[in-house]
């Protein structure tokens, strides 16, 4: 499949690409920087017209969303790449997708794209987690229910202190065939607020054996606040 | 088929460093086939990190995959930590393609890289529920070995129902027609293994042959090499694509394995270099296309080769890596005429302290060599010399050794007055004297010698700027003996591997107590191995024709004790 260029134009630094794709079945367990040299072989091997950094050793202009954690599945993960030249964006989610691992496939590319925000002030990201226990689920759901809720995570050596507090926003519990499903927004990137990482560990520590019950954890969403 | 991938769950699999080793579904890996005649898997017994890099995985797993009646997988040894999980759930370790027990395939074949590996292939069987050795095996597998160190293949004889010895890419089909053929009717274990032993270039085991003749594929040069890796999920060690330049050297380094054993030299031609590469990167998105062989200056169109690489370059940040270059002022040049190619550091291998020594070895390196790149690269990039010197070569005297010393501080005295100044470090190991090279006969060093040796390196180098780092002598004693062993040498592996060792390579991992235990327990010594032999007698290699007689090596080595001013026995 050869480059679908459709527009030459003189600016390259211009002209970028949000890619959006999924991270699921055995992707889920590729590391972000592994996930990041998967992702550049990829826009190699379909001659992506991509910019290229200055300086001593170039690399393509890329830039990542904030990394998924090991094992989370998700169906909103996206980069940013700079192009020099303008590029057909069906083309580029057919290309791609036939490229990469079992478990990424591009969902949607937007170009030329704009990334309007100014400041990051955090993200609103949405999660489903899976279940095959009734009971676990509803002790899950207690948790992430209680504001109150602390818990201890040990960071670079040393424990620190979390309040659930605001962290998780609307948990919905259904049931969909034999499993039962957590639906819940999480706050990110916001200070003194806990990451999904380690609401996710804190909330399998509380379900202790139970933990083995929930059997899948995806992210659906992000939204800038 | 049960797959094993999805009995792991979710925590388990966060548990373990480095998942995605274990989990396959990589890009370029094979598609699954419905009911081929033969199910192979293609082992490499190190971690996914080193065997994603082993050339001949990619070889053997693309020639094989290209044909629609054979479908091959891979598997490498899994880290402890994967290990024991497997272990705990009551698992058997699997292949990454569709997560197939070992035990379930119609054969494995394992590549030896490095004698240090060979716990590792007890290791994996026994993940695999495979029998570890043959004797045992009258169903599941046929478990057969090749690579390097399965040159000499007594010391692993007891494990395998074939050895092969050469170069496989012809014998592989081979052996898999072999296979075919078996299952249309129903042999038992036993006809099976006798029709390996058909196979040009194999040792079965139980059906000795008289003499084996190691294979060359004779038109490597004329042959594509693997042009659609599999791309690694995790980093792998060579992170590039990589390119066979030419199979063979031409130098005849007196104590090197690999230089005899890939004889003869056999170059592939510039144009195909250059087109294969093109179809290689375009087919990898790999960014360094890596050029591969024992001795890349020995190219003989070297310059124009290069040439056509720059002007194929398909990717702005593309680069080419060249391992193994014998630095000179016409390489030197070449390489800063070419941007594209990534300047590292130097690296030389002299081997030896003194000239007098690199000839006994014939190893065609002269201080004015160093020196006069060292020289020449003053002001350039290059800022870090490496040099690679062995202790306890055959002929060596103490002043070989305060030579090593003195040429050392020698190049650090010109390092300092370059700007910007160089860093020299230097990487001792033990000399271990292989089979199939000039110094067969020759005996090790005892450890205690190697010790006092390294410890006058690191004396005489006390208080200078130069980075110090050796081989631990223990590892080096025990590749001796792995590699010279005769049949006995089984008995040691296993009784190693029963006593807890595995990836012996991974200094966290190397468990010194429990091989030495291995050597009580089964009575063997190792001075039995590493000590010298006598020309007249009989080792137990010598069944296998190797293509370069016996007689040749003896010459050498009576050459090389001539230069020593020695006489051998």
């Amino acid at each position: 499949m050869s480059v679908q260029i459709t527009e030459n134009i003189e600016n390259p630094e211009e002209i970028k690409a949000k890619i959006i794709y999924t991270k699921t079945q055995q992707a889920r367990y590729v590391a972000h920087l592994d996930n990041i040299d998967v992702m550049c072989k990829a826009l190699r091997r379909i001659q992506l017209p991509y910019a290229v950094s200055q300086g001593c050793h170039p690399r393509p202009k890329l830039s990542f969303a904030s990394p998924l954690p090991l094992g989370h599945a998700s169906y909103c993960e996206y980069f940013v790449v700079t192009l020099t030249k303008q590029i057909d964006p069906e083309w580029l989610k057919k290309a791609l997708t036939e490229e990469l691992p079992n478990g990424m496939e591009v969902l949607e590319v937007i170009t030329p794209y704009h990334d309007k925000r100014t400041k990051n002030k955090g993200d609103c990201v949405k999660y489903r987690l899976i279940f095959d226990n009734e009971d676990i689920c509803n002790k899950a759901l207690d948790f992430l229910n209680n504001s109150e809720t602390t818990f201890e995570i040990e960071s670079k050596g040393r424990n620190r202190q979390y309040k659930l507090g605001n962290a998780v926003k609307k948990p919905t519990m259904f049931h969909e065939g034999k499993d039962y499903i957590i639906t819940a927004d999480f706050i990110q990137g916001v200070p003194d607020v806990p990451s999904v990482s380690k609401i996710i560990t804190a909330l399998s520590k509380f379900l202790m054996e139970g933990k083995e019950s929930l059997k899948l954890i995806e992210r659906l969403s992000i939204q800038a606040l | 088929m049960k797959n094993i991938i999805s009995e792991l769950s979710h925590w388990e699999l966060l548990e373990i460093e480095k998942p995605a080793r274990y989990l396959g579904g990589e890009a370029n890996q094979t598609k699954i086939k419905d009911n081929p005649k033969l199910n192979v898997c293609l082992i490499f017994p190190d971690l996914y990190e080193l065997g994603m890099s082993n050339q001949a995985i990619k070889i053997f797993y693309e020639l094989l995959n290209n044909r629609p009646d054979i479908m091959a997988e891979r598997c490498f040894a899994p880290w402890p930590d994967f290990g024991n999980l497997l272990k705990q759930r009551g698992l058997p370790l699997y292949s990454l393609e569709t997560g197939t027990p070992l035990s379930e395939f119609d054969a494995l074949f394992i590549t030896l890289p490095y004698e240090m590996t060979f716990t590792n292939v007890l290791y994996i069987l026994d993940l695999g529920r495979v029998p570890l050795l043959w004797k045992d095996r009258t169903e599941g597998p046929l478990v057969i070995a090749g690579g390097p160190s399965a040159a000499n293949p007594m010391p692993v004889s007891k494990f395998f129902d074939g050895i092969f010895i050469g170069d496989g890419e012809e014998s592989i089909l081979e052996i898999c027609e072999t296979l075919i053929d078996l299952k249309k009717s129903k042999t038992t274990f036993q006809e099976k293994r006798k029709a390996l032993g058909n196979i040009s270039g194999m040792y079965v085991p139980e059906f000795p042959a008289k003499l084996v003749k190691r294979r060359v594929f004779k038109n490597f040069a004329n042959s594509a090499p693997p042009l659609h890796p599999v791309i690694p999920n995790v980093q792998a060690t060579h992170n590039r694509a990589a390119i066979e330049i030419f199979r063979g050297c031409i130098r005849g380094c007196r104590f090197c394995n690999a230089g005899f054993y890939y004889r003869p030299k056999r170059e592939r031609p510039v144009e195909n270099i250059v087109k294969y590469s093109c179809e290689m990167l375009k087919n990898t998105g790999e960014e360094t296309l890596g050029l591969l062989s024992l001795s890349t200056s020995d190219y003989s169109n070297f310059e124009n080769l290069v040439k056509g690489l720059q002007e194929s370059k398909l990717y702005p940040e593309q680069t080419i890596s060249i391992p193994s270059l014998r630095m000179n002022d016409n390489t030197i040049k070449l390489l800063d005429e070419t941007p594209q190619i990534r300047k590292g550091g130097l690296t030389f291998a002299p081997e030896a302290g003194t000239q007098r020594l690199r000839d006994v070895i014939n190893k065609n390196i002269t201080e004015d060599d160093i020196i006069n790149v060292m020289k020449t690269t003053g002001d350039s990039e290059y800022r870090t010399v490496k040099l690679y010197f062995m202790m306890g070569l055959p002929f060596e005297t103490d002043e070989d050794i305060e030579g090593l010393i003195g040429l050392v501080k020698r190049l650090e005295e010109i390092g300092r007055s370059t700007k910007p100044k160089k860093q020299i470090s230097i990487s001792l190991s033990g000399f271990i004297p292989k089979p199939f090279t000039p110094f067969q006969w020759a005996g090790q060093n005892s450890l205690d010698e190697l010790k006092r040796k390294r410890v006058m390196v690191c004396k005489g180098l006390e208080g200078s700027s130069t980075k110090i780092s050796w081989r631990e002598e223990y590892l080096c004693l025990l590749e001796a003996v792995l590699a010279r062993g005769d049949e006995c040498i089984c008995d040691l592996i296993l009784a190693a591997y029963n006593n807890g060792c595995k990836l012996d390579s991974w200094f966290e991992h190397f468990h010194k107590e429990g091989w030495e235990k291995a050597f009580e327990q089964t009575g063997i010594k190792a001075e039995d191995y590493t000590r010298s032999h006598e020309l007249s007698e009989v080792l137990p290699w010598d069944f296998i024709d190797f293509q370069t007689p016996r007689a040749f090596f003896e010459k050498e080595y009576r050459l090389a004790a001539q230069i020593a001013g020695e006489d051998l026995k």
